[in-house]
């Protein structure tokens, strides 16, 4: 398919595919090395713990923790004016938090996220009202009383 | 240089020594303004007359020139022989310019000056974002937004552009360590308050007290647009010599006692190993050593500011305070030229005298240290520039000559 444009992915550009493959199948998927196990994120030609250059996605969890966030009200490039107010932001997962997922946190109040607090993935369609074309997108909401 | 105990995530540039080698003989700052119309190439031009006049020189005199030739259309070799009338040739650095390079270029310049490539250097940057700001030629953000992992990873989720990138890193150090939406406006209005008192500074007529600051609306929660730097037309020049020549030029030398540079592994602010903190952790303790100072010598310092927190966390990675102990330390006019703990950005910095990228950042250090600051700290002896470009930072330690 066709890249639609600035600011939706490119998903068929290779480094990042698995990413958004999976997430067209409900699917949270991370580079996994098969020589040591590790999770590496951004993808790498190779793996960043020891080197091995063979790597498979791997579906994960979905579970992690809310590392930080932006809440911006008034949009700050224009693509995104339709989707104001949103919170952009970073989530580490439960099985290596060492794997920081740049995201959209939905489904919450702002005011009331904490650092570190437990977060769950959601798979959202993810347009832009000028841009032709549209993905799945894994999106992150805070686990109630988690 | 002694091997340093430094985090895992990233690497000190290693560095010859050139300690005491050259000095900083001439500063020029071009007119700093809002949109002005002026091309990058008259606002260089003006700086750098104005830098050759401050040191006593003539155009002819410059036999090297130093710049950044990718950020923006900055000014190079074949223009200064055209503007300044002159034939000659020059040593020519990429290794210049602001940023990073405005700390880093005087390394470079002794290493030239010790091999006889040059006896006389003029590092210079200017920027006319302000101007260019309409059409984004070049503008700030446009340099993420084709970055393919950027593209594929982050600005799908609203994660761009630089608000978002330093409100988030803001708002975990806050989850971290407890800094204080407080803590970050003392930042802002410090700033504010040196350029409310500086002449050449864009923000002079506009004061902000920290009540104002905190009634201002969010950018990106938890940062406002007095969290964030200008966008400015401007720039800034400087000279440089050998020590000896630099003690028969008019001007007390600022000697270039010390120089470092840091780079992270991962140049994404996302993946960035220690996501609170800038790689001054790996810059500043080699441009320490090679100055045989400690933070505790330093007088006066200035940082690249584009945001109040990245000021907070260099301070920090710089060692003059404890990590997470930025924010209390920046309070209650830490940063004040007039009584501070430590006098930071006494020209206003990014936030409030001008958006020229660090250049003048340094100039400010050689007038703190001849005395000539308008917001002059008293007998500063050894200033610092912390230069940072989010993967990268650097350290320019100068001491007053004796």
């Amino acid at each position: 398919m066709k890249h639609p444009g600035f600011p939706l992915p490119d998903t068929s550009w290779e480094p990042t595919r698995g990413f958004w493959e999976g997430a067209a199948a409900s699917e949270l998927r991370i580079p996994r090395c098969d020589a040591c196990g590790s999770l590496n994120w951004y993808p790498p030609p190779a793996c960043r713990h020891c080197g091995g250059e063979a790597l498979t996605w791997r579906a994960v969890s979905g579970r992690g923790q809310l590392f930080s966030w932006s809440h911006v009200t008034r949009a700050l490039f224009k693509e995104y004016a339709s989707k104001a107010p949103y919170i952009p932001g970073i989530v580490v997962l439960d099985e290596d938090p060492r794997v920081r997922l740049v995201t959209l946190l939905v489904d919450c109040n702002p005011e009331g996220l904490v650092v570190d607090e437990p977060v769950e993935c959601v798979f959202r369609p993810l347009s832009f009202s000028e841009i032709e074309g549209e993905v799945i997108a894994p999106m992150f909401r805070p686990i109630q009383g988690g | 240089m002694a091997a340093m105990n430094l985090p895992d995530w990233g690497k000190a540039e290693a560095f010859d020594n050139v300690s005491g080698q050259v000095a900083i003989v001439g500063i020029g700052e071009a007119d700093h303004s809002k949109a002005s119309g002026r091309t990058t190439h008259d606002i260089a031009e003006q700086a750098i007359a104005r830098a050759i006049a401050d040191a006593g020189l003539k155009p002819g005199d410059v036999d090297g020139i130093m710049f950044g030739p990718g950020v923006g259309d900055q000014f190079d070799e074949k223009l200064y022989r055209e503007r300044f009338g002159v034939e000659h040739e020059l040593w020519v650095s990429h290794q210049g310019g602001g940023v990073v390079w405005a700390a880093t270029a005087p390394y470079h310049a002794a290493r030239a000056i010790r091999e006889g490539k040059a006896t006389t250097i003029v590092n210079v940057f200017s920027v006319a974002w302000a101007t260019q700001r309409g059409s984004m030629t070049g503008g700030p953000g446009q340099f993420h937004a084709q970055e393919q992992f950027k593209a594929n990873l982050e600005v799908p989720f609203g994660w761009f552009p630089q608000p978002v990138y330093f409100s988030t890193i803001a708002r975990r150090h806050m989850g971290q360590y407890g800094t204080t939406p407080e803590q970050l406006g003392a930042i802002a209005v410090s700033a504010r308050r040196h350029a409310n008192r500086h002449p050449g500074a864009v923000m002079r007529e506009k004061p902000l007290p920290l009540e104002e600051y905190l009634a201002k609306p969010m950018l990106a929660d938890p940062l406002r647009v007095e969290d964030c730097c200008l966008i400015s037309d401007g720039g800034a020049a400087y000279v440089m010599t050998s020590i000896e020549r630099a003690r028969d030029l008019p001007h007390t030398p600022a000697v270039v006692a010390g120089v470092g540079g840091g780079r992270t592994d991962s140049p994404y602010w996302s993946q960035q190993g220690d996501f609170t903190a800038t790689p001054q952790v790996f810059s500043a303790p080699g441009a320490f050593a090679m100055a045989g100072v400690t933070p505790a010598d330093v007088d006066i310092l200035t940082l690249y500011d584009p945001f109040t927190i990245v000021t907070l966390m260099q301070i920090e990675d710089m060692g003059f305070c404890a990590k997470g102990e930025g924010g209390a330390f920046c309070e209650d006019q830490g940063l004040d030229f007039d009584g501070g703990a430590l006098p930071t950005n006494t020209h206003g910095g990014m936030l409030s005298h001008a958006y020229v990228l660090g250049i003048s950042h340094v100039v400010e250090v050689v007038h703190q240290l001849r005395g000539t600051a308008p917001n002059q700290v008293t007998d500063a002896e050894i200033g610092i520039y912390g230069g940072y470009s989010g993967h990268r930072a650097s350290t320019l330690v100068l001491r007053r000559d004796r």
